[in-house]
């Protein structure tokens, strides 16, 4: 009886994953359901960790910081408010806040020795983009691939390498104003190129 | 600064790319300016589509199995039920008896030892003793001679075995305890003569082993006996006769 109800629970797994929606599963770990989290990792584990590891660059970090992320949706999944955005949004932004700060600690001893590393990572490379297809890496890439090296380029910094424009301004010897609208500009440009492709990234 | 302003700030707050004083005063504006607010939501959104530009990669499968062993455990540790509480509580208690049980079996087991040990010594006592008179039994020559109860106390018995060279083995059984302060000794009685011997004292099953010399002059024609004397033994008998042999 027993066996028959957990062969079941296991057969009826994949269906029920597939039907569940992100804000249904924040609400039933707000409810301290542990399956609930593991089927939100499982969704978001790839996307997450390619994000820290572009950050980081180091994968005990990136890992480290992953678990972090998700310890964070389990205790403040109650947080989270709808009516502010989707959940990927939410989980990026953790994911991205939490990455950034991490490299900022490290800094100190690491961001020197990487700097000239890191340099080539601000580009998105080929190999990459052929590695993994889908539909949102795909129109996101376009996208970028359509913005002027300029403007690409302190959009980069600040998003993968947590800089702030007066770093960037720095970092490019570009002055402060020029990297402002710069930013400003590609951004709004990125956005009106994924306009109206927003339900890709729905999730 | 007019709201306009506050506004062109809002792309670059998405990717977080303000330096802290445009952080700063950018916040204070957002706790009032619910447009303003709706308008970083979307930019959000926007800047959470970038994660796609980073390659995907798998994490190793030990990070989930860590995470859902904490929430586990964090789970069990932040949550105050009062049945989980109590029954931490019985597992403590469970745990200061056992610490208790664990202090007893061990003085238990000491103390075991120690018996073991005693008995052990005495039975190494005992098996000399008995190879001390098997030999003397066995020496060529040896007499055992035989001391019987008097009225006083009729169920005791003791027999000495001696060789002629005068080493003696007394073994007397059933004797009654003797009051603190006194002893049973042995005496040679040659003629009417009694030549002191030893003295000794029994165990409490009523049991007496003494080593002792026979007097040259009692080897051949003594009669022994054994009184109650006072522990550090007499010239002459004081006490009433309870064993003696010849009779």
């Amino acid at each position: 009886m027993l066996l028959c109800f957990f062969v079941a629970k296991i057969l009826l797994q994949p269906e029920r994953a597939q039907d569940v929606h992100d804000i249904e599963l924040l609400e039933a770990i707000a409810a301290k359901d542990e399956a609930a989290l593991g089927r939100l990792y499982d969704r978001y584990r790839v996307i997450l960790f390619g994000l820290l590891m572009r950050i980081l660059n180091n994968r005990e970090e990136a890992e480290d910081v992953l678990q972090e992320v998700f310890l964070q949706v389990w205790r403040k999944a109650t947080d989270f408010d709808q009516t502010r955005g989707r959940p990927f949004t939410w989980l990026v932004t953790l994911a991205r806040s939490r990455g950034i700060d991490r490299l900022r600690t490290l800094a100190a001893r690491e961001r020197l020795a990487e700097a000239g590393a890191r340099q080539s990572s601000e580009e998105i490379s080929d190999a990459a983009s052929d590695a993994f297809k889908s539909e949102q890496r795909d129109l996101v890439t376009d996208a970028l691939a359509q913005l002027p090296d300029e403007q690409k380029r302190p959009i980069m910094l600040a998003y993968f390498d947590g800089l702030t424009q007066s770093e960037i301004a720095t970092r490019l010897g570009t002055p402060l104003g020029t990297v402002k609208t710069r930013m400003r500009t590609g951004l709004m440009r990125l956005r009106e190129l994924l306009a109206g492709k927003d339900e890709s990234f729905g999730f | 600064m007019v709201h306009d302003d506050y506004k062109e700030m809002i792309p670059a707050r998405a990717v977080s790319a303000l330096d802290a004083e445009d952080a700063r005063v950018l916040n204070e504006h957002l706790e009032n300016c619910p447009e303003c607010r709706r308008e970083l939501d979307d930019w959000e959104t926007t800047a959470a589509a970038l994660a796609f530009a980073a390659e995907p990669l798998e994490p190793s499968p030990q990070v989930r199995e860590r995470i859902l062993s904490e929430i586990g455990s964090d789970r069990s540790t932040s949550q105050v039920i009062p049945f989980k509480s109590t029954s931490r509580n019985i597992w403590t208690s469970f745990g200061s008896l056992g610490a208790i049980a664990a202090v007893v079996l061990f003085a238990v087991l000491i103390v075991a030892l120690i018996v073991l040990w005693r008995q052990n010594r005495a039975a190494q006592v005992d098996l000399a003793r008995a190879n001390e008179f098997l030999q003397l039994v066995t020496t060529p020559g040896a007499k055992v001679t035989e001391l019987k109860a008097t009225d006083i106390d009729a169920g005791a018995t003791a027999k000495l075995v001696y060789d002629r060279n005068g080493r003696a083995i007394l073994i007397a059984d059933r004797l009654p305890g003797v009051p603190q302060g006194k002893a049973y000794q042995l005496w040679f009685i040659v003629g009417n003569k009694p030549l002191p011997g030893k003295t000794f004292v029994p165990d409490d099953t009523g049991k007496g082993v003494m080593k002792d010399q026979v007097p040259a002059t009692a080897l051949d024609s003594a009669v022994f006996a054994i009184t109650l004397e006072p522990d550090g033994g007499a010239s002459a008998p004081t006490g009433s006769i309870y064993l003696r042999s010849g009779q």
